[in-house]
């Protein structure tokens, strides 16, 4: 199958507008007001503008993808050809992104994503709407889940005729001209009071990083304006205030925008979500290929009872998640709704969380004391270096390593049992990972010498899922060295009985013999 | 437990040795520029015994420390001597299995094994240092303990 036609217009523009500028702007600055040159750069813009067209053209031509009873298969490239074909029992996610131009047109770009590889594997840019939401019907039918299979093995002979016929007539039926949200088990969907809210109580630092950048080179400017020192520094801080209001509502209506119109929807063995107010993202996510589930609760949500919760797959590359994190995620619900919904996913018995050890709290109380030392002894420094000021007054954070060590060891513990490992941690933003048995990939058990002095260990639950390299994986951290290893070797031992490895007689042998 | 073969100590070694002096060359050509007052090769010679001595001093605890043992369903590897790890490997996660001789490893007549898992943590497990016949061998046990361990079923599958 091909493409949209109109992707070619489309793309050529949006490849186009980014060459064009940068040929216009570095013409003109480069001509210097000569008319000559001028009328060269403006040249080169058309021959640029000109070849963008024809490689678009040729792309359109050169792209070809089909999707074959157990494949995708796409053969694309207009000077060195590509020829791949994904296994649908691999694939992870099918998204469908709309832009809003796309969505004027009845474009859109359907990504799939697979566990190996760096980036997206398969991006459709653009097919029709119909098209779009087609190809995720037939992806979800079509590929056979694990479960399944297992099924299938334990009939011996696969029932192919039967799954087949049932899985066709839910193509067909996907394919009725039912408008796209009408489909599934609804599972929940965010009201506008609380994506306001989730909004307000988010805080995306990357806006607050870009406006550091801006001020880092505004300030020396506007600081040699401000002649008169005292109020200079008031307007200053005010204006450091101003800015700080003015980040927080920016970021507050990007998540807005973000996840406007949120709804989770549970279609077959899928989960599938939608959001966005001017770009609409659509997206599947096999629960068959769920690695790890997660409930998240900032200080602020927990004040007023609110969680959010991340559900993540093998597919995306590390940092390579699109912007807002964590793809089928409930961004903002009430407590009690967001662990239902955890159950509902993934059915974790009720979790008793054992804290660390009474002793970590103590080192946590002289590491943040530590810190909290460190902290004075820089302001004195830059007291008597920079500009002074009452550097002492920063030694009333010392004794307020005492409620954070407190709450430290509060916020981190584990849980498990013989279907699941829970681990909680993180101080301000406290995350509970749900990882089910059968997902684990291997068992960690680290010490460095600072807990070595105090007997602790860290146990990392490692598995294949995709936030784990950024330090999200599920780590019960600061574990009495015994029990980290009867919890290491428990994992090991209910990872290999779920995936069928052992039997329950060599278990019952092993937990025996502990 | 199996330790590794004490040769790899001469490995990490000629490591340590390279690393010092790439070090004391910068800190030779770095304090004669800048002129702190300590002659090019006495700084060089300061940093090379320095480094030479911790990385001496780390590879022989590293050697010490390290161990590993095939198991009937795992693998299980200790090591690190600042901060302890110890990891266990499910047969049935592992995803391949290779086996790797630096030059200088061949001049020994070492090789070492990496596991890769799914994982996104630990994916690849190395041990280093075994003797070529051992890296061989535990290569070819891991394999067949990979397959063997395998269900049948396909709920294993890893990701």
């Amino acid at each position: 199958m091909k493409l949209h036609p109109l992707s070619v217009p489309v793309r050529a523009l949006s490849r186009a507008l980014g060459f064009g500028w940068a040929f216009l702007i570095g013409g003109a600055a480069l001509s210097g007001g000569n008319a000559a040159l001028t009328g060269v750069a403006v040249l080169g813009v058309m021959v640029a503008v000109v070849a963008v067209v024809a490689y678009e053209i040729a792309y359109y031509r050169r792209f070809d993808y089909e999707l074959t009873e157990d494949s995708l298969d796409i053969a694309s490239g207009v000077f060195s050809r590509r020829e791949r074909e994904i296994p649908l029992r691999r694939v992870q996610n099918v998204d469908v992104t709309r832009s809003l131009v796309a969505r004027l047109l009845g474009l859109a770009v359907v990504d799939v994503e697979t566990a190996g590889g760096g980036s997206t594997e398969a991006s459709l840019r653009f097919v029709s709407r119909e098209a779009a939401a087609d190809l995720q019907a037939d992806v979800r039918t079509r590929r056979t889940t694990p479960g399944d299979a297992a099924d299938a093995a334990t009939a011996a002979t696969p029932d192919a005729g039967d799954a087949d016929s049932e899985s066709r007539s839910a193509a067909d039926r996907a394919r009725e001209p039912t408008p796209v949200g009408e489909r599934g088990e609804l599972l929940f969907a965010l009201s506008n009071r609380d994506l306001l809210l989730y909004g307000l109580l988010s805080f995306n630092p990357r806006l607050f990083s870009g406006i550091i950048a801006v001020a880092t080179v505004a300030a020396p400017s506007l600081g040699g304006r401000m002649a008169v020192p005292d109020v200079g520094m008031v307007v200053l801080v005010a204006g450091a205030v101003a800015l700080a209001l003015g980040v927080w509502l920016v970021s507050a209506a990007v998540r807005v925008v973000q996840f406007y119109g949120f709804r989770l929807r549970r279609v077959g063995g899928d989960l599938r979500y939608e959001r966005g107010l001017f770009e609409r993202r659509d997206g599947t996510i096999p629960l068959s290929k769920l690695q790890t589930v997660s409930v998240e609760d900032s200080v602020l949500m927990r004040r007023y009872g609110f969680a959010s919760l991340a559900v993540e797959t093998a597919g995306y590359a590390p940092g390579q998640s699109p912007s807002g994190g964590s793809e089928a995620a409930v961004p903002i619900a009430p407590r009690a709704a967001v662990f239902e919904l955890a159950r509902e996913i993934e059915p974790v018995a009720d979790i008793d969380l054992s804290r660390p050890p009474e002793r970590a709290q103590d080192r946590y109380v002289r590491r943040y004391a530590l810190a909290g030392l460190g902290v004075v002894a820089a302001g004195a420094l830059v007291s008597r270096l920079v500009v002074s000021f009452p550097w002492y007054a920063l030694a009333v954070l010392v004794p307020l390593a005492v409620p954070a060590a407190r709450r430290a060891h509060a916020t981190r513990g584990v849980y498990s049992d013989s279907d699941h490992v829970v681990t909680q941690a993180g101080w301000w933003r406290r995350k509970t990972t749900v990882v089910p048995a059968h997902r684990v990939q291997t068992v960690l058990r680290k010490q460095t010498v600072f807990q070595r002095r105090w007997a602790l260990t860290s146990v990392v639950i490692d598995t294949a899922g995709s936030r784990s390299l950024s330090g999200g994986g599920a780590v019960a951290i600061d574990r009495d060295g015994g029990d980290a290893d009867a919890l290491a070797d428990d994992v090991v031992d209910c990872t290999l009985l779920s995936v069928g490895v052992r039997g329950d007689d060599t278990a019952a042998a092993g937990s025996a013999a502990d | 437990m199996e330790r590794l073969d004490a040769r790899v100590v001469v490995v990490w070694l000629w490591r340590v040795l390279v690393f010092a002096v790439v070090l004391a060359g910068a800190a030779g050509i770095g304090s004669g520029a800048l002129d702190v007052g300590v002659s090019s090769a006495a700084a060089a010679v300061a940093v090379f015994g320095v480094v030479a001595l911790l990385g001496a001093t780390h590879a022989l605890l590293r050697y010490r420390i390290w161990r590993f043992d095939v198991r009937e369903d795992t693998l299980y590897i200790e090591h690190g001597v600042l901060v302890r790890v110890r990891t266990t490997v499910p047969y049935v996660r592992v995803q391949h299995v290779d086996s790797r001789r630096g030059p200088l490893e061949r001049v020994l007549g070492l090789g070492r094994v990496v596991v890769y898992t799914a994982g996104s943590r630990g994916a690849d497990v190395t041990i280093p240092g075994l003797s070529r016949e051992r890296a061989a061998d535990a290569q070819e046990t891991l394999r067949a303990l990979a397959i063997e361990s395998e269900p049948e079923s396909g709920e294993g599958d890893a990701v």
